[in-house]
């Protein structure tokens, strides 16, 4: 005993480099472990069960027959083809709209906050506050959309009840939504480009146009490959949006993956399939996030 | 000094008391008056001192309810004691073991005679699998609302068949000339609430989705006409705009609350918001009739009401018990009839002359409600209706033929109830 406690003494006090950081990492590898591994894990292991409330409150092992189950699932292929289709239109969309605003942002304005306002009010907006409110602006009989078209002298369009349209008002909505906060990267990344590359190319006689293309888009890359990440992974968790604006409708036309999941877990309390899909979901936006990470270490060498 | 411990035995004596008191948690919706709820609980705490009852409101829709209760009673919570659910789910409840069987708490009176004295269909509703899951509070059921003034203005008499309803509001809306007036209102959106849509054309027909022994009995081509039925009040009679797929419940009553429908089949609720709302464009103007039926068939509304259930996970399940059995008592159901003009599930209310002095209009309900028919009793309702709504609203969207869908709807009813 008493030759232990000048050891014990001296770790505390002197602790080697990696004992420091051990500790210093415990707590939040502990915090990451509660609130992201364990529901991971938890989710797999419910993933192989048959568990549905509705049927009995007692589960039983069923290996990977959910995951068979989901293959032969054509209201899980149609989420899987609107999530996808929304993740095309919605990622590309919001990094054109976002650029365009970053560099409208960056303009020598001598009052910046206007333009600022603009570029942080969509993204301040709760989703499902944005998809009421564009519900209501695509309201076939009240909404302003209509309102407009109909003065235009078009004709009222059933934007909400019609497959195609209400694919297109969702995507218009989100892209409005996530545009801004695209550009707030963007804008972030366009301020650390130095100002003497620019005033070299006025002198070499460069173009606007060669100025975009050749500094401006250069420069940027890494700044939009973080946005496109970030934008990629939350289009495929896309709910909010098409929940408040068709709630998936007519019919499933419009149903993303998130919500599948959800009515699956929630409403119908089938909590195994559920969790089946809920990991089919992770596994895609996992294997996109690997996709994009290859590709910024390529950019990297 | 001797006031001082006088105070102090004084707080002991009420700390032993109030630890001798039960603490029953009640879960209510918020759109089912907790304000009157909480007076019928007041009541029963002055009744039985040991006894102190809390309310819980969350939700103002029955599926918002059911996502919080879900996560309540799926984590086998204790804290709530006794819940107010709809219609529609006491057969998951019981699947679910979420609900204790109120059977064994049932000294002295048996379960038939107890049942007997609530409108049939609440009998049926709350006895799943031979258990008695749950026990009625109040009622609801649709109604076809209409537009008295301007069924006076054109001569014609509240319909009694589809046929009737349709070339009456075919004369009005030729007679009137309002581009903002429509004639038959009907919920055709994505919600819960078009599951009652699609069922009542099947109703009305004669015909219904299981048999007395729950099995499936419904056919393709009795679904396919009743989703024809409701594409043809918009395309074929020019009845209903064109845009029946985005209309909720809710937004038929508001529309109708601002003059804009002839007709409305809407629940309970409706009638009062038209007569009492300061923004009602329609006061005194609205009459009420059973739902019409088709020529040959009969007249049947779509059952709602709510009923309250004791909690498996409660710890005071006996004291919940007498509980529920006085929230379920014809006392009960008076007061909520009078201060929250919810529908009696005792026949004899609909007599009772202070409640028909607060609600005139129930003195015709009682023939609807009695007529009123359930949804689908099965514990995967929520499945069901999704075949049923989804089916119909794609119809509506003009997404899928009235063919196309009732096949769907037949084979997903099929691999539910097999």
């Amino acid at each position: 005993m008493a030759r232990s406690q000048p050891h014990y003494r001296r770790s505390l006090g002197d602790l080697s480099e990696r004992a420091l950081a051990f500790w210093l990492l415990l707590p939040a590898a502990l915090l990451l472990g509660f609130i992201a591994l364990y529901p991971v894990l938890r989710l797999l292991y419910t993933s192989l069960f048959a568990l549905q409330l509705t049927v009995s409150p007692d589960s039983s092992f069923l290996g990977f027959a959910n995951y068979g189950q989901a293959l032969h699932d054509a209201r899980f292929w149609n989420a899987v083809k609107n999530t996808l289709l929304i993740v095309i239109v919605t990622v590309p969309g919001a990094l054109v709209v976002g650029l365009l605003l970053a560099m409208l942002a960056n303009l020598p304005f001598r009052v910046k906050w206007p333009v600022r306002l603009g570029l942080l009010l969509p993204w301040a907006l709760p989703l499902v506050f944005v998809g009421l409110i564009f519900r209501w602006f695509f309201d076939s009989q009240y909404g302003v959309v209509n309102d407009v078209l109909v003065r235009l002298g078009g004709e009222r369009l059933l934007w909400v009840t019609n497959p195609a349209l209400a694919f297109w008002a969702i995507c218009f909505t989100l892209i409005w939504k996530t545009s801004s906060f695209v550009a707030l990267i963007l804008l972030a990344g366009l301020q650390t480009i130095p100002k003497e590359l620019y005033e070299a190319a006025k002198v070499d006689g460069a173009s606007r146009w060669q100025e975009f293309w050749r500094i401006t888009l250069p420069l940027l890359t890494p700044a939009i490959l973080v946005a496109m990440i970030f934008r990629t992974i939350a289009a495929f968790q896309t709910f909010d949006v098409p929940y408040a604006m068709t709630g998936g409708g007519p019919g499933n036309a419009t149903e993303t993956l998130a919500m599948y999941v959800r009515a699956t877990s929630i409403e119908n309390l089938n909590f195994g399939y559920g969790s089946a899909l809920a990991v089919l979901m992770f596994l895609i936006s996992m294997a996109v996030t690997l996709v994009y990470l290859r590709y910024v270490r390529g950019a990297d060498e | 000094m001797k006031k001082l411990w006088l105070a102090l035995a004084a707080l002991m004596v009420l700390s032993t008391a109030v630890a001798q008191q039960t603490r029953l948690r009640v879960f209510v919706g918020g759109q089912q008056r907790p304000d009157v709820m909480r007076k019928i609980f007041d009541i029963y705490q002055s009744r039985n001192p040991s006894v102190r009852v809390d309310i819980e409101t969350g939700g103002a829709t029955s599926d918002q309810q059911q996502q919080y209760l879900t996560t309540v009673l799926a984590s086998r919570d204790p804290s709530i004691d006794v819940l107010l659910i709809d219609v529609i789910r006491p057969a998951q409840y019981q699947a679910s073991r979420w609900a204790d069987t109120l059977d064994k708490y049932l000294p002295g009176v048996t379960r038939e005679n107890l049942l007997k004295q609530y409108l049939p269909a609440y009998a049926k509703a709350d006895v799943v699998n031979g258990q008695l899951v749950a026990l009625p509070a109040f009622a609801d059921a649709q109604f076809l609302y209409y537009r008295k003034d301007l069924l006076e203005k054109y001569g014609f008499k509240p319909p009694t068949t589809w046929d009737e309803a349709i070339k009456q509001a075919q004369t009005i809306l030729a007679g009137e000339k309002n581009p903002n007036l429509n004639g038959i209102g009907f919920m055709g959106n994505i919600s819960e609430g078009t599951v009652c849509s699609f069922l009542l054309p099947i109703w009305a027909a004669g015909g219904d989705v299981t048999d007395a022994n729950n099995r499936l009995i419904l056919t393709e081509a009795q679904a396919k006409d009743s989703l024809q039925f409701w594409l043809d009040l918009m395309d074929k009679y020019k009845v209903s705009p064109n845009n029946m797929a985005e209309k909720a419940q809710d937004t038929i009553r508001q529309e109708m609350q601002a003059g804009r429908w002839i007709f409305g089949t809407l629940f309970a609720y409706a009638w009062n918001r038209f007569q009492n709302d300061a923004d009602s464009q329609v006061k005194g103007k609205i009459g009420v009739v059973p739902l019409p039926k088709f020529e040959g068939g009969r007249s049947a509304s779509c059952l709602g009401g709510w009923q309250w259930t004791i909690s498996d996970f409660s710890r005071n399940k006996a004291q919940a018990y007498k509980l529920v059995r006085f929230l379920s008592s014809p006392e009960v159901s008076k007061i909520l009839a009078i201060d929250a003009s919810n529908l009696p599930v005792f026949p004899s209310l609909y007599k009772d002359p202070d409640v028909l002095k607060a609600n005139p209009w129930f003195a015709d309900a009682l023939p609807v409600v009695q007529a009123a028919r359930a949804r689908p009793v099965h514990p995967r309702y929520t499945e069901i209706a999704d075949v049923m709504r989804k089916g119909l609203n794609a119809v509506l969207a003009r997404t899928k033929t009235p063919e196309a869908a009732a096949k769907e709807i037949i084979s997903g009813l099929q691999a539910i109830y097999k």
